[in-house]
């Protein structure tokens, strides 16, 4: 038999056999040489569990890198230009990373286990970003995308469903810390951390671990209103939550042909993540501190608020003389909020200084024809839905 | 800022462009401090590296208020292991007349070939004397020097300015083969082309690297090799003295470890032993590469800028050996003017490509091309002082495991020429570019501070970014042969970072 060429070209998750068995659609897409699902049975009854209940989604093909060695605390603070010179053992946090222009390479998450062990995570692959980075540190760099399997497991009923698989005192774990577990045998790390803007968590564990981590979590959460979610619904989510994707909302300056399309930290909304008090130089700070001096950032990342149900897909936004003066990356009709919502990208001072008389161009497809829609937007803040119990601690639990 | 800056400027490395440098800030009343790491300043013009030099240009002489030297005019002659060796004295009708022995053909053209590089190199220096501009700034005196460029290739009309297309990318080989025949001739000027570089007389690129040789050689190919009188240690020592006069204070035997940053600013520098001093501005004499990875630190850099030095060219491939001597050998068919000349040993292109080809993989050719100087030692006792090309930089046995059969192998070429040289010898010495990397802590022992190729001069000398003589630290600089235009012993690089420290104050 032959051996089907257009599936061998990706690679399969550890937990292949389970979400394929889950799918009901067989709708998959090739996030960083993996197939996995986009979308399990309906994107809205996915997202649905991930606001009311649990929601597994396979986070295995997210890059992963192992940073270890003496200098390896002293590396990330170096990369990153957030100040990590007082990050706590066994703790997380959300980081950028920028090049020599003080341009966003990529976002992510770093994890502290020790002053000389961290592990960083990130949506695309760096490796060779790290690595040159790391000339002149004694650290090695290790890529364990493959050797690490991971799951995300969000909303309201998550930390219920973790602590009957056998996560002791999770309840307990503030956001943003980790903790390590010993389950069926199995080494499991749990940090409380996510992507969809609610109570949430991630494992971390043995790829032979994780077809029985998985068949236990769903047993766990039987009662619990468990689903594995797919990319669509995970994209919902996380635009609520306000979250940036790369590539999405912005251009990775690695990746990005025109220097035009490059984007600083503040162009994003990501200034607060940027030290330049930092004691220690960083990749980017130079740049960093004459945009800042110079006040030169020409653009900024926003949510909006935008009239009528119609979502506002990639639509151009304009000011009240009809001048363009920006465009919108991700676009959504939030069932929870019962709003229509957008996150774009405008030109100073728009969404920074004027925030009204802003007009979104929508075109609505209906049966091969376009309605134009134009609608009046509010500029708002970022996150749209950020619900108490996402950082309450202890955590809700149900029965 | 900690501590008080009781000096203007520091100069990290007391070579020649910083002796320069000092000298041309003192004079606009700077309190200078030099830190050199050695017993003695100079670098490597000395005795013992240095064969010829190029002159100083008249800009460099007055920038440090007149120099006193004397430079004496080599004639350079091509040996041949026949005895049918070619002399050229450097004006190029008496070089037509001394070519028109052997060969009438190359005579007449040697002229038009002279006229033309001459032109070129003319061109060339004419932006390489001044400091480069920078594109990123988007300024006009920037774009105008840019445009000057421009301007002066065009002025040199079509025909020319074809040629100069045509031949800025090009190997030297091509050129010579369509204009000699005498191959001692073409593998002289092959010679010349690659020296001290990491190319072939094959490569692409070799042409401009003569260009380049002949910009500041008085845009002659043979006509701008000098010897200093009294020997080129005389250089450094009339550069001491301009110090002296000017207050300059220099510290011997002070290895600097580190600069010391604060605020994100250059502000001092930290001895081996542990002493710091400080100063408003702090200036490399040192090779890029160890400017960047030693002086500032991997961790101060942007992962860009590390890339960009790591991939930096600055393998050295010369060697030196010094042959002490108890006489003089008799080379064949040479008389005594002949034994006071520059003698190269580079008897074809094909000679040269094939001593270049083992290089290439870290291997010896145990035939290489030489350059030997007849000079005295402090007994007027007479030595050979032989820069010997392409010795790799690292050998795959190791250079202490082979050193000895390389000395062997060189003396037997030698010995084609002067047969009794084994005779003579007292003592050997080789200096191999690992040797001269440590003994003047120059990455890579390169004589350049870094290859001279196109994608290494101008605004990209050293890295973009970094090639107006200022580093990516403020208020630190570079003026060392890895900063425009490079080395060669014109102190150029020393005379226009002292500019460029000059408007940062």
């Amino acid at each position: 038999m032959t051996q089907d060429l257009r599936y061998s070209a990706l690679k399969k998750t550890p937990f292949h056999s389970r979400t394929s068995l889950a799918s009901r659609t067989n709708k998959y897409y090739n996030w960083n040489g993996y197939t996995v699902p986009t979308e399990y049975s309906t994107t809205e009854l996915e997202y649905t569990a991930a606001r009311n209940g649990t929601s597994v989604m396979d986070l295995t093909p997210m890059g992963k890198y192992e940073i270890t060695g003496d200098h390896a605390h002293q590396f990330v603070d170096y990369l990153v230009t957030r100040d990590l010179s007082k990050m706590k053992d066994n703790t997380v946090a959300y980081i950028i990373w920028c090049n020599e222009d003080g341009k966003v390479i990529d976002d992510g998450t770093i994890f502290k286990f020790s002053s000389t062990k961290f592990m960083l995570c990130c949506a695309v692959k760096i490796y060779n970003w790290l690595n040159d980075s790391a000339y002149g540190f004694d650290v090695t760099i290790t890529d364990v995308t493959d050797t690490i399997a991971a799951l995300a497991i969000q909303g309201p009923t998550s930390c219920s469903t973790l602590k009957k698989f056998g996560a002791t005192d999770l309840e307990a774990l503030k956001p943003f810390e980790m903790r390590e577990y010993k389950i069926d045998g199995f080494d499991i790390l749990i940090s409380r951390t996510g992507f969809t803007g609610d109570l949430g968590y991630e494992l971390w564990t043995d790829p032979k671990n994780a077809e029985t981590t998985w068949d236990n979590i769903e047993i766990a959460g039987k009662e619990l209103k468990l689903r594995p979610f797919g990319m669509y619904a995970l994209e919902m989510t996380r635009i609520e939550a306000g979250f940036i994707q790369t590539n999405t909302d912005f251009m990775a300056a690695e990746d990005s042909l025109r220097p035009t399309r490059m984007r600083s930290p503040y162009e994003i909304g990501m200034g607060w993540l940027v030290h330049l008090n930092k004691n220690s130089y960083f990749v980017g700070k130079k740049a960093l501190k004459k945009e800042k001096e110079e006040n030169t950032t020409e653009r900024c990342l926003v949510g909006l608020d935008i009239d009528g149900d119609k979502p506002a897909h990639g639509s151009v936004i304009y000011n009240s003389k009809k001048e363009d003066i920006g465009i919108v990356t991700a676009a959504l009709w939030s069932p929870i909020m019962k709003k229509n919502i957008a996150l774009a990208s405008l030109k100073r001072p728009y969404g920074i200084k004027i925030k009204e008389n802003i007009f979104a161009e929508i075109y609505h497809p209906e049966e091969l024809e376009y309605r134009k829609i134009w609608a009046r937007c509010k500029v708002v803040k970022r996150q749209f839905f950020n619900p108490e119990r996402r950082n309450k601690v202890p955590a809700d639990l149900y029965e | 800022m900690s501590g008080n800056s009781s000096f203007d400027a520091i100069i990290i490395g007391g070579g020649h462009n910083g002796l320069v440098c000092a000298n041309v800030l003192a004079r606009k009343n700077k309190r200078v401090l030099i830190c050199e790491a050695r017993k003695e300043c100079g670098g490597m013009v000395n005795n013992d590296i240095t064969n010829y030099v190029p002159p100083v240009t008249s800009a460099v002489s007055s920038s440090i208020g007149g120099m006193q030297i004397n430079y004496i005019p080599k004639t350079t002659i091509a040996l041949s292991e026949t005895g049918q060796h070619v002399r050229l004295v450097g004006n190029q009708h008496i070089d037509h007349k001394s070519i028109s022995t052997f060969s009438s053909h190359d005579a007449d053209r040697f002229n038009d070939f002279h006229e033309k590089m001459s032109k070129f190199s003319k061109t060339l220096g004419s932006f390489m004397m001044a400091s480069p501009p920078r594109i990123m700034n988007n300024s006009f005196s920037d774009y105008f020097k840019l445009f000057k460029l421009g301007l002066n290739v065009r002025l040199l009309g079509k025909k020319n300015f074809n040629d100069f297309a045509r031949m800025i990318g090009l190997n030297i080989a091509d050129e010579l083969e369509d204009n000699f025949e005498n191959t001692l001739l073409q593998g002289l000027i092959a010679h010349d082309s690659v020296i001290g570089s990491n190319l072939g007389p094959r490569s692409p690129g070799s042409l401009i690297n003569l260009l380049y040789r002949m910009a500041i050689h008085n845009n002659s190919l043979f006509g701008g090799i000098f010897q200093i009188e009294g020997g080129n240690d005389q250089f450094t020592k009339h550069l001491i003295e301009k110090c002296k006069s000017n207050n300059v204070e220099i510290k011997t035997s002070a290895s600097v470890k580190n600069c010391i940053i604060e605020n994100d600013c250059a502000v001092g520098v930290e001895l081996n032993n542990g002493e710091k001093m400080y100063a408003k501005k702090i200036i490399s004499n040192a090779d890029p590469r160890s400017t960047y990875f030693s002086l500032l630190g991997s961790q101060n850099l942007d992962t860009d800028v590390k890339r960009k030095i790591k991939h930096h060219r600055s393998k050295g491939r010369v060697a030196k050996l010094i042959l002490e001597l108890d006489k003089l050998p008799s080379f064949n068919n040479c008389d005594d003017n002949d034994l006071d000349s520059r003698m190269v040993i580079a008897p074809s292109i094909d000679y040269i490509e094939e001593t270049f080809n083992p290089s290439k993989f870290d291997k010896l050719s145990l035939e290489p091309t030489l350059e030997i100087c007849i000079k005295k030692d402090s007994d007027q006792n007479p030595k050979l002082d032989i820069q010997v090309q392409y010795a790799p930089y690292k050998t795959h046995q190791g250079w202490e495991n082979i050193k000895e059969s390389y000395v062997e192998s060189i003396i037997r070429i030698i010995s084609k020429y002067a047969p009794n040289i084994n005779e003579c010898i007292e003592r050997k010495k080789l200096l191999t570019p690992d040797d001269i990397e440590s003994e003047y802590k120059v990455s890579g022992g390169h004589w350049h501070h870094g290859e001279i190729q196109i994608d290494q001069l101008f605004m990209m000398r050293p890295i973009p970014g970094a090639s107006q003589y200022k580093t990516h630290l403020d208020g630190l600089f570079m003026c060392g042969a890895g900063t425009h235009p490079g080395g060669g012993l014109t102190g150029i690089s020393g005379k226009n970072a002292a500019k460029a420290v000059l408007d940062d104050f």
